[in-house]
């Protein structure tokens, strides 16, 4: 994922406005940062919640600059305040919202399932209170919902550049847009 | 004669008294597993690595050598001990692994390839 949106944006003036610890560090491991807007940093803390008003309050304030502004967005994190979204429509903000969508509160995941093996109960439960599946969140409906460009889910891989590349045109017409993408855990 | 041959061999080459000895496990079952154990959760569905486990796919080590990890690990990952995940489970999920393609060059990943 992180090379596909690098491959669209690298000719362009780019800004990555989330956190990359929960896609590997793929972005800094494979996008050139050469200016100080380019990566807004992580969030100081372990809560969840930031990122996606964060993210639409950097890419105002990118606006004027003509910036394309790029978030990748923990599924998580989003359903904490999705009210955010109406407000990148409502006020015009420019902002690509592409989904990590691992269907889970995976940081949370990750430590459940370590703290259960330590103490030698069963790992094969940890889900519960954890995955946000059953029913799966649809998040390009949900980005309709507030009146915001939305598209997938995208579960081939073969399908993410053309999809990446629609929303791009509409965030280029100044209005923000979402890429529903399944991935990885990390 | 032949049986102190083959004594002798085998005494020479205790790797191939071990290779013809280890048990052999089921790569589907083992697929299943790593996904009901969650391993998938740090080390990717097909064992790729990921920031918080290492790539595992094909692994270097042999069932011996990951069932002593797995049971006594060096890093951040917890010990699976027997209660939790059998000898036999972790043959079928050792199988799993060694079942899964290596790792593509850059050069075969366009979209990687053409960073530099």
């Amino acid at each position: 994922m992180s090379a596909e949106i690098w491959n669209l944006i690298r000719n362009e003036d780019w800004s990555l406005v989330s956190e990359v610890v929960f896609q590997s560090f793929w972005p800094t491991r494979l996008w050139d940062f050469t200016k100080h807007y380019q990566f807004i940093g992580g969030h100081g803390a372990y809560g969840v919640g930031y990122g996606a008003p964060a993210a639409v309050g950097a890419a105002l304030a990118n606006r004027k600059y003509g910036r394309l502004t790029v978030n990748i967005q923990s599924d998580g994190d989003l359903n904490y305040a999705p009210g955010v979204l109406w407000t990148a429509v409502h006020h015009n903000i420019p902002l690509l919202n592409v989904m990590h969508n691992n269907r889970s509160y995976h940081q949370e995941r990750m430590y459940v399932a370590d703290m259960a093996a330590r103490a030698e109960r069963d790992v094969s439960k940890v889900d519960i209170g954890n995955a946000i599946s059953d029913p799966n969140i649809d998040y390009a409906t949900m980005a309709k919902a507030y009146g915001m460009f939305g598209i997938g889910p995208i579960e081939n891989p073969a399908d993410l550049g053309p999809a990446l590349r629609k929303a791009i045109d509409v965030v280029k017409r100044g209005e923000p847009a979402l890429v529903d993408v399944v991935s990885e855990p990390r | 004669m032949k049986k102190l041959f083959l004594s002798a061999v085998l005494a020479a080459f205790p790797a191939i008294a071990l290779a013809q000895n280890a048990p052999t496990g089921n790569v589907q079952t083992g697929k299943q597993l790593f996904v009901k154990h969650q391993c998938y959760y740090c080390h990717g569905t097909t064992g790729q690595g990921s920031r918080d486990g290492r790539r595992i796919a094909q692994t270097a080590m042999n069932l011996q050598g990951v069932t002593n990890y797995v049971r006594k690990p060096t890093g951040a990952m917890p010990a699976y001990t027997e209660k939790i995940l059998s000898d036999k489970e972790l043959t079928d999920i050792f199988a799993y692994l060694k079942s899964l393609p290596p790792a593509k060059a850059v050069k075969d990943i366009p979209l990687l390839d053409q960073i530099k």
